[in-house]
């Protein structure tokens, strides 16, 4: 008897305990903004930092260095490849972390201005300066986003879509590097007799690969940032308009003369870059991640060989649209303050320098001298002196990414003419629709 | 010992109580938050809301997407019905009335699926269905049939029908031991009198075995109807993400697209309280397709 009322008591125990845990409210981040006795800098300070394909060293570097110039603070890591879906109650319920790396799944540099979750930076930019004294504002490689005059958040990383091929392969077959369009088909038809496979590849299941990796780059340097700002925003007549139905003129030519793998409607992005890996294709359009991405599984006497997309017409120069992965406050942080110092912190170019060393991409701050550091991946340094070179490549800046609303109706109707079930005409047709859909949503 | 009123009651309480709150809590309570929210427009990501009344009801009427959805997701359901029920009553019957030596080990092998979780099971056959190094076109391949070789998850005809194979393999284990039990309780003297009679096998299934497990049919269909309607979401997730170019969304994946990948958590609301209002129709018109009179001899 004695027994069974313990069980009882256990079970309702764990029934309220679970009634309990489901209704409590976080209530322990209520702690007013910390400002040391003397205006110094102190209390919590809480970072959230995706991790993808960068890792994250660096992140652990400057965090530790941080902490040691400011011992006052107690930072707090919320990181992870999900952390931004772990995150996400947090940013619901009006209980946001301090500092912000918008990067990966599950989180939208626009959305979130949309929202009002982030803080207005803009004249709090204009007073920092670099270690050099030079002003911070004036030193990125490209301007923060941009939203009707204000800036909610301060690009970290540059990075950029490019097409990655196997230089060693190259060299050996004497296959050209393309830099424009027509030789971009030359050197795949060169390909496909040689080696006998499907010279591009590209995931299907995220067509934004394509979109971001070599359309856009063609839409630049087609049309120049005014086009591109126009395709990115859904502008009424961009999609339709004539330079961009050249452009996917373009792919349906890549699609009718069998450039593309077969199965790329299949694959994800590991698998397109698995098979690009294994030689089973030689171009893939990717950012400046795929080698430290696939660092476990690159073939011994593989040699990474990066060129802006060449969609490009023959007169056009290559062009990059870079892609920008931003740092920002939180418009509800807790300790503005401390948050404010690690941002500065964090954008010198001392720490520009060991971000490329640990991720082999590039920190957005120019003035960075890459070259003498040995540490560098070679097609890094490479990559770095082709894009700082006016007269082969012509940089293309975005206004902000383009909204998931248009740019998932988009990729969906690009699968289809890439996988042939649509033309040229049809896709602008349907993108023109999904552009009228988007705006009309905006309202 | 005469149990007084009160016992009783508080006895009844004690089960019931816990029970009802934390189905409250887990079941009601979303669900209605569920239904409170298709009424805003919320992004899911910020404490931003806004209402707009029935505006989303008026979206997903005009959302050329969602038809397509509810097509695939009831093609789904019938190919998976007559696919597993077919098989699941065909092992079934097997395994018990003929008498095979290894059913104890056949029993194991097609119930395996089931205990694995759904997600390695898309993965798995997103393996078998690799366009290169996968399975099935390995297999046609061997057997000379190279044209019918294709990428199959990448190809917007065959990608919804190759979702079916993986579905029907991983759900006939359950029905198979559900219709096991059935035909194991039927006594042995209807088929002895049925055979003496000069019934064939065939006609001892018709008229014996599939009338007498008709409830157990029953329960399954309706439970794979269910299963399927809330569930299929996982594998096209996994498997193709709705792709290409929407050619596999079922409801449920669209659902988490609009909600968790284009942010719009209020319309993701309206598709759920659409599916909601689907499976109980369903529900209810398959309950009346079925009513049978139980069969008893």
């Amino acid at each position: 008897m004695k027994l069974k009322k313990r069980f009882w008591i256990l079970c309702l125990s764990i029934g309220l305990l679970l009634f309990v845990a489901a209704c409590s409210d976080n209530d322990n981040n209520n702690s007013s903004p910390d400002v040391g006795t003397d205006g110094e800098i102190a209390g919590d300070l809480e970072i959230q930092y995706f991790v993808g394909g960068y890792g994250d060293s660096w992140w652990k570097e400057v965090i530790a260095d941080f902490k040691e110039a400011y011992p006052d603070v107690n930072v707090i890591e919320y990181a992870g490849p999900n952390v931004n879906e772990e995150m996400r109650s947090r940013w619901v319920s009006n209980d946001p972390p301090d500092v912000v790396y918008i990067d990966g799944a599950g989180s939208s540099e626009t959305q979130m201005v949309e929202d009002g979750q982030l803080m207005d930076l803009t004249d709090w930019l204009s007073e920092i300066e670099l270690e050099g004294g030079d002003k911070l504002a004036d030193s990125f490689i490209v301007k923060p986003a941009n939203y009707d005059g204000k800036i909610y958040s301060l690009p970290l990383v540059f990075d950029t879509w490019g097409t990655w091929y196997d230089k060693a392969l190259f060299d050996a077959n004497g296959y050209t590097v393309p830099t424009n369009f027509d030789e971009f088909m030359d050197s795949m038809a060169e390909i496909k007799a040689g080696e006998g496979i499907d010279p591009f590849v590209t995931t299907g299941q995220h067509p934004y690969y394509f979109l971001r990796g070599m359309l856009y780059p063609a839409f630049a340097a087609a049309g120049g940032e005014e086009l591109l700002a126009d395709v990115i925003t859904g502008k009424e007549g961009a999609w339709s308009s004539d330079q961009v139905l050249e452009i996917m003129k373009r792919v349906e030519k890549m699609v009718d003369e069998g450039m593309f793998d077969s199965g790329l409607g299949a694959l994800n992005h590991t698998q397109s870059q698995m098979n690009f890996l294994l030689h089973q294709n030689a171009f893939i359009p990717v950012g400046f991640w795929l080698p430290n991405e696939m660092k476990n599984d690159i073939p011994d006497g593989f040699e990474f060989g990066f060129i802006p997309s060449p969609m490009n017409a023959a007169d056009e120069k290559y062009a990059i649209v870079p892609d920008l992965r931003p740092l920002a406050i939180a418009q509800e942080a807790d300790n503005p303050d401390a948050a404010k110092a690690f941002v500065e912190f964090v954008f010198t170019r001392e720490y520009a320098s060991s971000f490329s060393e640990h991720t082999g991409a590039i920190m957005n701050l120019n003035g960075v001298d890459l070259t003498q550091n040995e540490n560098v991946p070679g097609y890094l340094t490479e990559a770095n002196a082709m894009i700082n070179d006016p007269d082969v490549v012509q940089i293309y800046e975005k206004p902000h990414p383009m909204s998931a609303d248009l740019e998932t109706p988009i990729g969906n109707a690009l699968i289809s003419l890439m996988l042939g079930n649509m033309t040229a005409e049809e896709f602008v047709e349907e993108a023109e629709k999904a552009a009228a859909e988007y705006r009309a949503g905006l309202n | 010992m005469v149990q007084s009123k009160k016992q009783k009651y508080t006895f009844l309480a004690f089960c019931l109580l816990p029970t009802f709150i934390l189905f409250a809590i887990f079941t009601l309570y979303p669900l209605f938050s569920g239904l409170y929210f298709s009424f805003f427009d919320w992004s899911g990501s910020s404490s931003n809301k806004e209402f707009i009344g029935f505006a989303n009801y008026i979206k997903l009427f005009n959302d050329v997407i969602i038809p397509k959805t509810i097509i695939h997701d009831y093609f789904l359901v019938v190919t998976k019905i007559i696919g597993i029920m077919i098989l699941a009553i065909f092992f079934a019957v097997a395994l018990t009335q003929l008498k095979i030596k290894e059913a104890p080990f056949y029993r194991v092998v097609f119930f395996f699926p089931n205990i694995m979780s759904v997600v390695v099971i898309g993965i798995l056959w997103t393996f078998i269905y690799n366009p290169s190094l996968g399975l099935v076109n390995s297999g046609l391949e061997f057997l000379g049939l190279e044209k019918w070789a294709k990428p199959w998850l990448g190809d917007e005809k065959w990608a919804l029908p190759s979702l079916v194979l993986p579905a029907v393999w991983a759900g006939i284990g359950l029905f198979m031991l559900m219709l096991m039990g059935g035909i194991a309780n039927i006594t042995k003297s209807y088929y002895e009198a049925a055979k003496i009679d000069g019934a064939s096998e065939w006609q001892q299934f018709w008229k014996i075995t599939l009338p007498l497990v008709w409830p157990q049919i029953k329960v399954s269909i309706l439970y794979i109807v269910i299963t399927t309607l809330n569930g299929s979401f996982i594998l096209v997730q996994v498997m193709t993400g709705g792709g290409p170019n929407n050619a596999t969304h079922v409801m449920g994946s669209y659902l988490y697209q609009q909600a968790f990948k284009q942010y719009n958590f209020g319309y993701g609301a309206t598709i759920g309280v659409m599916i909601l209002v689907l499976s109980l129709i369903t529900v209810l018109f398959l309950q009346f397709l079925m009513r049978r009179e139980k069969v008893e001899y």
